[in-house]
C-alpha cells in the first residue's frame, strides 16, 4: 500500500519534473517574447538523441558529452531565434503566426533528426546508475533522484537569475514592456536570444536525463511539447514557477490516475481536468500575475 | 487589406473555381488523381471553417480536427449502429457537431489567444484519446467501415462521389464567401482587430464568436462526412496531429483571412507531398521549410499574389516598407 503510493509518487515526480522543466522553458520564452515555442519538445528530443550519439555511439566520457549536448541544444535555439523568431518579428508578425513558425521549425528539427537517427527507438545510456536504491519501503534509483534534484536545481537557478541579478531585472523588464525596456537601454533582442538559449539548455538537459527512463525516439518531442504547454497553461504562462508547478501537478495526476484508476484513460482524463481548470480559472491556477497585466 | 480593396468583390472567381472543379473529372484519368482531387476539396472545406474562425474572427481553435473526426465518426456510427440512411445521418452528424461546439464554446470562448489555442488542443487530444481507447464504442484503432453511398439501388461510382464532395464544397464555399462579404464578415473582422472597439460599435462579441465557432465546427463536420464518403472508413488518425499541421499549413500558404486562401492552400498542401516524394528522406525538412518560407516572404499567402493581380507592385510595395521601418527605429 505505502509502497505503491511511494512508487507512484516518485514516478509522478520524475515525469512531472520533466514536464515542469519544459513548462518553465516555455514560460521563460513567453515572458520575454510573447511567443509559445512549439519546438520546445524537440529540444528535449535533441537532448536525448545527442546523448545517444555522444555517450553510446562515440563513447565519450559523460562530462564531455554533457557539454556537447548543451552545445547542440543551444545551437538549435540560436537557429530558431535567428531563423524564425527575428525575421518574423521584423516583419511584424502576430504572436500566433510566430507560433506557427516555431511549429515549422519543429518539423524541420524532426526532419533533420530523422535523417541522423532514423525512426527506431534507441536506448539512451544513463549517466547515473539505474540500479534500485532502497530507503525503507521507498524504491528508487539514482537517475530518478537526479532528475528531481535537477528540477529543483533549475528552479532555484532560474529564481536567482530572475530576481537576484541585474540581468534578470532586464529580462523581467522586457517581459513587462519590451518597448519601454528598449528605451531604458535594454537590448530586448538579446534578452529574447538569451531566453531561447537558456530554455533550450534546460530542455536539453531534461532530455539527457529522462532519455534512459523514457527511451529515445525522434517522435518523442511532440507529446512532450504538448505536456509542457499543458503544464504552463495549468499553472499560468506568466510565471516560470507556476508553469513548473503545473508540470509537477500533471506528472503526479498522470501517475495516480494510472496507478489507482485506469492507465488506459490516464491521458485523456488529464486533458479533461486541464479543460475544467481553464474553465474555472482562465489564466491558469496561479495565473493572476498575467491577468493583472492585461 | 484585401477586404477594403476598392473594386467590389464579385461572385465571378467563385464560379470560375467551381466550373474548374466540375471539369476536373473529365481531365483526370486515373482513380488516384480523382482521390487527390477529392482530398483537396475535403481539406479546403475543413480549412474554410478554420479560416472563418481564425482568419476572419481571430479566434484560434486547434480543435478543428476533433470536429472533423466527430463528423466522420458521427456519419459512420449513425449509419452502422443506428441504421439511419445517409441523409438523416448527415443531418444528425451536423447537429451533433453543433451541439458539441456549443458545449465547448460557451466556457472556452472566454479564453484568449494562447490559452484558447491550448484549451482547444486539449479538446482535440481528448477526442483523439477516446476514439483510440473506447474500443467498444468507436472501434479503436481499426475504426468503423461503412457501405458505399447508393443512389436508386446502385453504388455511386468515383465520379459521382466526386460530384457529391464538390457539391458540399460548393455549398461551403458560397456560404464562406457570402458571410465574408456581408455585414457578418465585417463584424467578424472588427472582433478580430479589436474586441472592445467592436463591442463599442454594437457588435455582440460573445454571440458572434459562439456562432462562428459553431459554424466552423459544422463545416469541419461536413469535411469529415466527405472523408467518410470517399474512404469508406473512419479511424483515430482523423484527429491526429498531422491533420492539424496540414490545416494550419493550408491557411498560412493560401493566406489567412482571404476569400480563396483555403482552396489555393489545400491544392498546394495535398499536391506538395506528391512532388516531395522525389526528395525521399528530405521530405519532412522541405515541408517545414516550405511553411517557414511562406510565413517569412508571403505572410498573406498565395492569395496576396493573385488578389493584387500584379506581382511587381506587390514587391515594390514591400521594399520601401522594409527599409522605412529600419530608418524609423
Amino acid at each position: 500500500m505505502m509502497m505503491k503510493l511511494s512508487y507512484l509518487l516518485l514516478a509522478g515526480l520524475t515525469n512531472g519534473s520533466v514536464y515542469g522543466l519544459i513548462g518553465l522553458s516555455l514560460s521563460i520564452i513567453y515572458g520575454s517574447s510573447r511567443v509559445i515555442n512549439f519546438a520546445q519538445g524537440e529540444f528535449v528530443m535533441l537532448g536525448a538523441m545527442t546523448a545517444v550519439m555522444f555517450l553510446a555511439t562515440l563513447a565519450l566520457p559523460w562530462p564531455v558529452a554533457l557539454v556537447l549536448v548543451a552545445v547542440v541544444a543551444i545551437v538549435a535555439a540560436l537557429g530558431l531565434d535567428h531563423g524564425v523568431y527575428r525575421p518574423l518579428v521584423r516583419r511584424k508578425a502576430e504572436p500566433l503566426t510566430i507560433m506557427i513558425g516555431t511549429l515549422a521549425a519543429a518539423i524541420i528539427i524532426y526532419g533533420i533528426a530523422l535523417l541522423v537517427w532514423g525512426p527506431e527507438q534507441k536506448f539512451v545510456p544513463p549517466i547515473l546508475s539505474l540500479a534500485p536504491i532502497r530507503f525503507g519501503f521507498l524504491m528508487t534509483n539514482a537517475q530518478q533522484l537526479a532528475i528531481i534534484a535537477m528540477f529543483f536545481g533549475f528552479l532555484v537557478a532560474t529564481w536567482f537569475l530572475l530576481y537576484r541579478t541585474r540581468f534578470g531585472l532586464s529580462i523581467r523588464a522586457t517581459g513587462v514592456n519590451p518597448r519601454v525596456a528598449l528605451l531604458m537601454g535594454i537590448r530586448s533582442e538579446r534578452i529574447v536570444q538569451f531566453s531561447f538559449m537558456y530554455s533550450a539548455f534546460v530542455s536539453g538537459m531534461a532530455g539527457l536525463m529522462i532519455g534512459p527512463l523514457l527511451g529515445g525516439q525522434i517522435g518523442m518531442g511532440l507529446l512532450l511539447t504538448v505536456k509542457g504547454f499543458m503544464a504552463a497553461i495549468l499553472g499560468g504562462l506568466g510565471s516560470p514557477f507556476a508553469a513548473a508547478a503545473g508540470g509537477l501537478a500533471i506528472g503526479l495526476m498522470e501517475a495516480f490516475m494510472a496507478g489507482y484508476g485506469t492507465s488506459l484513460y490516464a491521458e485523456p482524463a488529464i486533458f479533461v481536468l486541464i479543460l475544467l481548470v481553464l474553465i474555472v480559472r482562465p489564466y491558469g491556477l496561479l495565473g493572476d500575475y498575467e491577468a493583472e497585466r492585461r | 487589406m484585401t477586404a477594403n480593396s476598392p473594386p467590389r468583390p464579385t461572385l465571378a472567381p467563385v464560379i470560375f473555381i467551381l466550373v474548374l472543379g466540375a471539369l476536373l473529372p473529365f481531365l483526370l484519368q486515373s482513380g488516384f488523381h480523382m482521390r487527390l482531387a477529392m482530398l483537396i476539396w475535403i481539406y479546403a472545406i475543413l480549412s474554410m471553417g478554420f479560416n472563418l474562425l481564425y482568419g476572419y474572427t481571430g479566434q484560434i481553435s486547434l480543435g478543428q480536427p476533433a470536429f472533423y473526426a466527430i463528423g466522420a465518426y458521427g456519419f459512420a456510427m449513425l449509419q452502422v449502429k443506428l441504421g439511419w440512411g445517409p441523409v438523416p445521418s448527415f443531418i444528425g452528424t451536423l447537429v451533433v457537431c453543433a451541439v458539441v461546439a456549443v458545449l465547448i464554446g460557451l466556457p472556452l470562448l472566454r479564453l484568449r489567444t494562447h490559452y484558447l489555442a491550448m484549451a482547444t488542443l486539449a479538446f482535440m487530444l481528448i477526442q483523439h484519446g477516446i476514439a483510440n481507447r473506447w474500443i467498444g464504442f468507436t472501434g479503436g484503432q481499426s475504426g468503423i467501415a461503412i457501405v458505399p453511398l447508393q443512389w436508386g439501388g446502385e453504388t455511386i461510382g468515383r465520379t459521382g462521389l466526386y460530384f457529391v464532395v464538390l457539391g458540399m464544397a460548393a455549398a461551403v464555399l458560397l456560404l464562406h464567401d457570402f458571410l465574408v462579404r456581408s455585414h457578418v464578415g465585417r463584424a467578424m473582422q472588427a472582433i478580430r482587430d479589436d474586441e472592445t472597439a467592436a463591442a463599442a460599435l454594437g457588435v455582440h462579441v460573445v454571440k458572434y464568436k459562439l456562432r462562428i465557432l459553431v459554424l466552423s465546427a459544422v463545416i469541419a463536420g461536413v469535411a469529415g462526412v466527405c472523408f467518410t464518403l470517399t474512404s469508406l472508413r473512419v479511424d483515430p488518425s482523423l484527429s491526429e496531429f498531422h491533420v492539424l499541421v496540414s490545416m494550419l499549413t493550408i491557411v498560412v500558404v493560401g493566406g489567412l483571412g482571404t476569400r480563396f486562401g483555403p482552396i489555393l492552400g489545400s491544392v498546394v498542401v495535398v499536391l506538395l507531398p506528391q512532388v516531395l516524394t522525389g526528395f525521399g528522406e528530405l521530405e519532412t525538412i522541405v515541408y517545414g521549410a516550405f511553411i517557414l518560407v511562406f510565413l517569412l516572404f508571403l505572410p498573406h499567402g498565395l492569395s496576396s499574389l493573385i488578389e493584387r493581380r500584379d506581382f511587381l507592385a506587390a514587391f515594390k510595395a514591400r521594399k520601401p516598407a522594409g527599409t522605412g521601418k529600419e530608418a524609423a527605429e
